[in-house]
C-alpha cells in the first residue's frame, strides 16, 4: 500500500533521530534521486552504452539501511542499489565512470552499468545473477564471524530473487550460525514483468524468515526514518552476535526494469498511486515540518549536487576507455598470464 | 620409511596448512564429526574446532558461494564437494562468482579458495558417484583446475592451491585414494600449478593423461616397452592453465601423440589439447593426434561390465598407440 501522509507535526524527540542523521538521510536520498534521473537522461541521449537500471522510487530502501555503516561493513548489492553506493561513500566520479565504462572506473570498464563496486568502502561489484550476492554476502558474514570481527553485511535483493534456491541456502545457513547479516528485501511488486502474487504464495516476503529461525519484519519502504531505524536495530543485533534479520521494504519502481523496458505490464493508476508516496518528498516534508529544512536550503542543495554531478560527468566523458588489451588482465594472479593469440 | 597414500597426503596437507595459516578453514558435508565420507578430513575437527572445520547443511550453492564471500574478507576457505556429481548446484557460484570476481571488479577483489572435489570412476559408483566433469571448469577462464595422480603431487598441488591467489578446483580421484602410495619428504614442498610432469621418457610416441588415467597410461607404456615401443608418458597434473610447453617439447621429439581422458570424449579437455597440438605443432606431427576417452554417454553406468566398457584401460590405450605407430 502506498504510504499515508504524516498527520500531526512531529518533534525530533518523537522521531527518535538526531537532526544530523535526518539531514544526512535526506541529503543522500536527494543525491541518489538526482543522479538516477540524470543517468536516465544521459542514457536516452546515447551518452553511454548498454542500458540503465533506475531505482527511482525505491531510494529509501537502500539509503536508510546503509546510512551510518562503517567502511569495513559490506554491502552485497544487486543492480538497483545506487542509493547504497552513494550513501556508502563511493565517490561520485567512480559511480559515473562505472556507468560510462571508462578507464577510471574501479572495474576498468569490464562490467556493465549499475554494477558499481569499490573495495575501499566494502561495496561488492555484483554479478547479474539475482541473489548471487545474497550467497557471497552471507559468506562475508561467515568470514567476519570466523575472524571474530563485529562487522556486518547488508544484502540487498528484490522480492523476485527470494524465489531462488541459492537465496534459501544462504539464508538457512545464516539462521543456523546466527551470522552478522541483514537481509533487505526491496519488494517493488514486480520481478521485471511478473507480479508478486505470481512469485510467491505469501503476501509478506518477510514471512520467509520464519522458516529459518530469525526475525522477519515488513515495513513501509518509502519511509526513510522507519527504514533507517528498523535497519539500525537489526545492525545492532547482528553486531552483538544475535544473528540475522530479514527486512521487507514495500516500495515501488517508478520506471521499467531497465530503460529499454516500457513497463506496459503495469496499470497507470498503480503507478500514479505509488508516486504519491514519493520517499524523497516525504522525507522533505518531514524535515520542513520539523523546522530543520527550508525551501531555500533545498535550492542550495540541489544546485550543489547538480554541480557535483556536472563535474563528475564532464570528467568521465573526457576519460578514455581502457586499451582493448586490458581485456587480458585480471583473469588470474600475476604468475598466470592468459593465452594470447595473434589473429 | 613409511609410505603415504594419496588420501593421507591430503589429510596431512590440511593439517599442515591449517597449522601454518589460521586463515585456512574447511566447510563441507560430513567433514567434521564424521571425518569425511572417505575420511580425508579425519581428526581435523578435534584439532581445529568447529569454527574452522564446519559441517555444513546439504547446500552446495552455499558451500561454494559462502566460501567465495569468506575469501573476499581475507580467509582461505577450502570447501569440499563430496562428489563431483553433486557440484552442479554450485555452478552458479563457481562460474559467475569465483571465476569472474577478479575480472568483474578490475582486480579489486580476489578469490583465493580451493574447492576439493572427490571424483572419478572404476569404483562401482554408478551414474551419480563416478563423475569428474573437469571439462566444465576447464572451459571457464578464471578458474584453475588440478588433478593429482600421486601422493607427492596431491600434497604439493594442494599446498600451492591453498597458498595461491586464485580459485582452484582440486579434483581428488577416489580410485587413487588408497591405491597409490609413496614415501614423501619430511620437509615442506610445493608442486607448481601449471606444470606437467614427464613421468617416463621415450622416443617413439607421447602419451598424455592426468589423474587415474595417468596410471592406466603408464601401465600401457610399460607393456609396450616389452614390444619395442618407447613411449614418453606425461602427467598433466594441472588441467587449467595447462602446460603446453612440456607437451609440445615431447611432440617435437616423438612426432606422435595419444591423449587419454576418463571423461566422455566430446567436449573434453583432450579435444582442446589435440586442437592446440594440431594448430601449433602440425609440422612436427607424423600421425593424427589420437584420443582414448570415456564413452559419449550421460555418465558411467553401474553394472561392472558396462563400467569397464566405459573406461579407458591399458589394453585400449596400447591398441590405439600401436595403430598410431603404424600410421
Amino acid at each position: 500500500m502506498p504510504a499515508t501522509k504524516i498527520a500531526a507535526k512531529p518533534s525530533l524527540k518523537q522521531i527518535g533521530l538526531s537532526k544530523e542523521t535526518l539531514l544526512g538521510l535526506y541529503t543522500n536520498l536527494l543525491k541518489t534521486r538526482m543522479l538516477d534521473e540524470r543517468f536516465r537522461k544521459l542514457f536516452r541521449q546515447g551518452r553511454f552504452a548498454g542500458t540503465y537500471f533506475s531505482a527511482v522510487g525505491q531510494e529509501a530502501t537502500t539509503v536508510g539501511p546503509t546510512y551510518g555503516l562503517r567502511d569495513e561493513d559490506i554491502i552485497a548489492p544487486s543492480h538497483r542499489e545506487i542509493g547504497a553506493a552513494v550513501t556508502k561513500g563511493i565517490p561520485l566520479v567512480h559511480i559515473v565512470a562505472q556507468i560510462y565504462a571508462r578507464i577510471n572506473s574501479p572495474d576498468k570498464g569490464k562490467t556493465h552499468p549499475c554494477h558499481y563496486g569499490w573495495r575501499e568502502k566494502g561495496f561488492i561489484s555484483p554479478s547479474s545473477t539475482l541473489a548471487g550476492q545474497t550467497v557471497t554476502g552471507t559468506g562475508c558474514a561467515m568470514g567476519f564471524q570466523i575472524q571474530k570481527k563485529d562487522n556486518v553485511v547488508i544484502a540487498f535483493f528484490g522480492e523476485g530473487a527470494t524465489a531462488r534456491g541459492g537465496w534459501h541456502e544462504a539464508v538457512n545457513y545464516a539462521g543456523i550460525h546466527k551470522l552478522p547479516i541483514i537481509y533487505v528485501c526491496q519488494n517493488n511488486l514486480w520481478a521485471e514483468s511478473v507480479p508478486a502474487h505470481r512469485q510467491a504464495g505469501i503476501k509478506d516476503f518477510s514471512d520467509r524468515a520464519k522458516a529459518y529461525g530469525f526475525p522477519g519484519i515488513t515495513i513501509d519502504g518509502n519511509d526513510v526514518v522507519l527504514v533507517h531505524k528498523t535497519a539500525a536495530k537489526a545492525i545492532e543485533r547482528a553486531r552483538n552476535g544475535e544473528g540475522p534479520t530479514l527486512i521487507e521494504c514495500k516500495t515501488y519502481r517508478w520506471y521499467g526494469h531497465s530503460e529499454i523496458d516500457p513497463a506496459d505490464y503495469r496499470r497507470e493508476e498503480e503507478i500514479i498511486e505509488w508516486k504519491k508516496g514519493d520517499p524523497i518528498a516525504r522525507a522533505e516534508n518531514l524535515l520542513l515540518d520539523l523546522g530543520i529544512h527550508t525551501s531555500k536550503k533545498r535550492e542550495a542543495m540541489v544546485e550543489q549536487i547538480n554541480q557535483e554531478i556536472d563535474e563528475a560527468v564532464a570528467a568521465c566523458e573526457k576519460e578514455k576507455y581502457a586499451e582493448p588489451e586490458e581485456a587480458y588482465n585480471d583473469v588470474y594472479s600475476e604468475n598466470f598470464p592468459v593465452r594470447r593469440d595473434d589473429y | 620409511m613409511k609410505k603415504t597414500t594419496l588420501i593421507e597426503a591430503i589429510t596431512q596437507t590440511l593439517f599442515e596448512e591449517m597449522e601454518r595459516d589460521d586463515r585456512v578453514f574447511l566447510i563441507g558435508q560430513d567433514i567434521g564429526l564424521y571425518g569425511g565420507v572417505f575420511k580425508a578430513t579425519k581428526g581435523l575437527l578435534d584439532r581445529f574446532g568447529p569454527e574452522r572445520v564446519i559441517d555444513s547443511p546439504i547446500s552446495e550453492v552455499y558451500i561454494a558461494g559462502g566460501s567465495v564471500g569468506a575469501a573476499m574478507v581475507g580467509l582461505r576457505p577450502i570447501p569440499e564437494i563430496q562428489f563431483a556429481d553433486f557440484i552442479t548446484p554450485s555452478m552458479d557460484q563457481i562460474i559467475q562468482q569465483a571465476a569472474k570476481l577478479r575480472y568483474r571488479t578490475g582486480g579489486q577483489w580476489t578469490c583465493p579458495m580451493t574447492i576439493r572435489v572427490c571424483c572419478g570412476g572404476d569404483v562401482g559408483g554408478g551414474l551419480y558417484h563416478s563423475q569428474i566433469n573437469e571439462q566444465w571448469f576447464f572451459s571457464q577462464p578464471g578458474l584453475q583446475v588440478v588433478m593429482p595422480a600421486t601422493p607427492y603431487d596431491a600434497k604439493g598441488l594442494l599446498k600451492s592451491a591453498i597458498r595461491g591467489e586464485d580459485p582452484v578446483i582440486y579434483f581428488e580421484h577416489k580410485r587413487l585414494y588408497r591405491w597409490v602410495k609413496e614415501e614423501l619428504p619430511e620437509d615442506d614442498f610445493t608442486v607448481p600449478i601449471g606444470k606437467a610432469a614427464v613421468r617416463k621418457e621415450g622416443d617413439d610416441i607421447t602419451i598424455v593423461s592426468y589423474g587415474f588415467m595417468y596410471h592406466r597410461s603408464i601401465e600401457a607404456a610399460q607393456a609396450l616397452e616389452k614390444e619395442g615401443v618407447s613411449a614418453e608418458v606425461i602427467d598433466m597434473r594441472t588441467i587449467s592453465p595447462w602446460d603446453r610447453e612440456t607437451i609440445y617439447e615431447s611432440v617435437k621429439k616423438t612426432s606422435k601423440v595419444v591423449l587419454v581422458q576418463e571423461s566422455s570424449k566430446t567436449g573434453g579437455v583432450m579435444g582442446e589439447v589435440s586442437a592446440s597440438i594440431t594448430e601449433e605443432m602440425f609440422d612436427y606431427l607424423d600421425a593424427p593426434v589420437s584420443r582414448v576417452c570415456g564413452l559419449d554417454v550421460p555418465a558411467i553406468p553401474f553394472a561392472p561390465p558396462m563400467e569397464h566398457f566405459f573406461l579407458p584401460n591399458a589394453e585400449k590405450i596400447a591398441r590405439v598407440v600401436k595403430k598410431v605407430m603404424e600410421y
